[in-house]
């Protein structure tokens, strides 16, 4: 194995033990904040959003990859298909949203023993979740509504009313239920829970290797990418409106849907492609040194 | 003491796993609950897309009224559409009061109200696919469909662990609350009583994290001596797993009907 460059490596089932970990906790933390009720100020809604520590905790002190996919995983079957609430291709958003963010907060942390770092990351990781899912909630009501811009108010209220729930989960969620509890919890777990898993703990000069740093970044372009699809989408329906006549409108404005369609599918095929290649290289890297 | 006792109500263990098993094994004699789980995803990857992009009011309340009629069908529990229902409302909701805060009108109800259909439609598709069919079709379709053979063991997985989880969890919960010391006062609103409460169920995370480490350990090493690593991601192994799964008649029936009632949707309107 890669000892040289003191690179941190993990076996197959070592993996997978953080895998599971991450995604069981996740998981019934999820299921908890699910039942317990929020309390409403008026617009204002104070609830138990989600208990972000604990992915940020375990991305912090293990291989930051596995416990991000473990735990978005954990979301989507524990808290929601298990209370019957699996969203389906909604949740494909959150997933990757949730993966990407706590994954960069993981990398972010060089040394788990540094509160300031840990204090920075976790922060950046919910900050970077709830920006993406803001973002993907005011496209999907830009999307779904046709004419936006002839209804007056709505889009500055659709802006609005998200812009004041990301403030709102970012200053209350965050500071409450990410920032100060992983604060409390990786100096405390860090040297204790990696002898568990079998595992050395994480030093300071372990650094990721760079494929794996390629792989997510792929995903971002991907969503940028779709993002822009409809993007697409929603000028072909408000802003050529003025200028062309009803019949050709329609002929443009179907082709429109199309190709923003066909350039998310292609999109979404080549991310998928990519990383099922990757997987498969890294699989057969690790037998091929398995075997040496 | 009224609010915390809901509180510990909504949690008692029992009752959530009872609720938990109904979810999934509730419904297993519909009709949706007998059909391939291919044909729910081909099904629902049309369904849970496409209303996006349509925007012609007539087809979207077609599309609609399919779905009602296909949720009647799989026997969904009333208690979930409830929840639907409430949450499309509330959103719709929030976005009418304020638009008419920064100026509109009334004539804001009209796209509201489509896309109130739109969202609609796509969750009843979401509901009527997915909880129709039990963890183990669910699991093994998405086998099938190309996902990699964690995420098909993680569904069972979580399925089987869930129960002990919650219980191990409460039972640090309680002793937290044993030895600690609930505050004297409830203050304003509750918040003494309510923050107490929150600390503990974030405290109790701490043992947890650590005896779930131990036992994620004991889960992979018996999985190694099955050899379930090997399995995960070989084509013959899963070959041998999925043989049960079928595309019937009724399978394709099922599907040319609801294409055939899309195109009818997109001509006659």
């Amino acid at each position: 194995m890669g000892t040289l460059e003191n690179r941190y490596t993990l076996t197959q089932s070592q993996k997978m033990m953080v895998f599971i970990l991450s995604m069981s906790l996740y998981g019934l933390s999820n299921m908890i904040t699910e039942l317990v009720p929020s309390a409403y100020l008026g617009p204002i809604e104070f609830s138990i959003e989600y208990f972000a520590f604990i992915p940020l905790t375990l991305c912090i002190l293990f291989h930051p990859l596995y416990a991000a996919i473990g735990a978005s995983l954990g979301e989507v079957i524990f808290g929601e298909i298990m209370l019957g609430q699996f969203g389906g291709f909604g949740e494909l958003e959150k997933f990757i949203a949730f993966s990407l963010a706590m994954y960069v907060a993981g990398t972010f942390v060089r040394d788990p023993r540094n509160r300031k770092q840990v204090a920075i990351a976790a922060i950046l990781g919910v900050i970077i979740h709830q920006a993406i899912s803001t973002m993907v909630d005011i496209l999907k009501v830009w999307v779904g509504v046709e004419e936006l811009e002839a209804v007056p108010g709505l889009a500055e209220s659709v802006v609005v009313i998200e812009g004041f729930s990301f403030l709102n989960d970012v200053l209350f969620s965050g500071i409450l239920f990410a920032l100060l509890p992983t604060v409390y919890l990786v100096p405390r777990l860090y040297g204790k829970i990696e002898p568990l898993l079998g595992m050395k703990p994480r030093d300071r000069n372990d650094r990721y290797s760079l494929t794996e740093i390629i792989g997510p970044r792929l995903i971002v372009t991907g969503i940028l990418l779709a993002a822009s699809a409809f993007l697409f989408e929603f000028l072909s329906e408000a802003g050529f409106n003025v200028e062309w006549e009803a019949d050709f409108l329609e002929m443009f404005g179907d082709w429109f849907i199309y190709v923003s369609l066909g350039v998310a599918l292609i999109v979404a095929v080549i991310t998928i492609a990519v990383m099922l290649n990757k997987k498969k290289n890294t699989t057969n890297n690790e037998k091929e040194e398995k075997a040496s | 003491m009224e609010y915390t006792r809901k509180f510990t109500e909504k949690l008692s263990v029992e009752q959530v796993k009872i609720e938990l098993l109904n979810t999934a094994y509730g419904n297993g004699n519909t009709f949706f609950a007998s059909l391939d789980p291919r044909t729910l995803f081909i099904w629902y990857a049309y369904f849970g897309i496409f209303p996006w992009f349509i925007h012609d009011v007539k087809v979207l309340i077609g599309m609609f009224v399919f779905m009602l009629i296909t949720t009647y069908m799989a026997k969904i529990s009333p208690l979930i559409i409830v929840i639907l229902c409430l949450g499309l409302l509330g959103q719709g909701g929030y976005l009418l009061i304020f638009s008419l805060f920064f100026g509109g009108n009334w004539s804001v109800m009209l796209p509201l109200l489509v896309l109130t259909v739109k969202l609609s439609v796509i969750s009843l598709a979401s509901i009527t696919v997915f909880c129709s069919m039990n963890p183990e079709k669910l699991s093994n379709g998405l086998l099938k469909i190309g996902l990699p053979g964690q995420v098909s063991f993680s569904i069972a997985y979580g399925y089987r662990m869930l129960p002990t989880l919650l219980e191990e969890y409460h039972h640090v919960f309680q002793s937290f609350r044993l030895r600690g010391k609930a505050p004297a006062k409830h203050g304003f609103l509750y918040i003494k009583s309510i923050a107490y409460f929150v600390k503990l169920a974030m405290l109790s995370f701490y043992p947890l994290l650590l005896s779930t480490a131990k036992r994620a350990r004991t889960t992979v090493e018996a999985l190694e001596t099955k050899g379930s690593m090997y399995g995960f991601n070989h084509p013959e192994v899963k070959k041998l797993k999925l043989a049960g799964l079928k595309m019937k008649k009724r399978d394709y029936y099922f599907l040319t009907g609801s294409f055939l009632y899309v195109i009818c949707l997109f001509i006659l309107l």
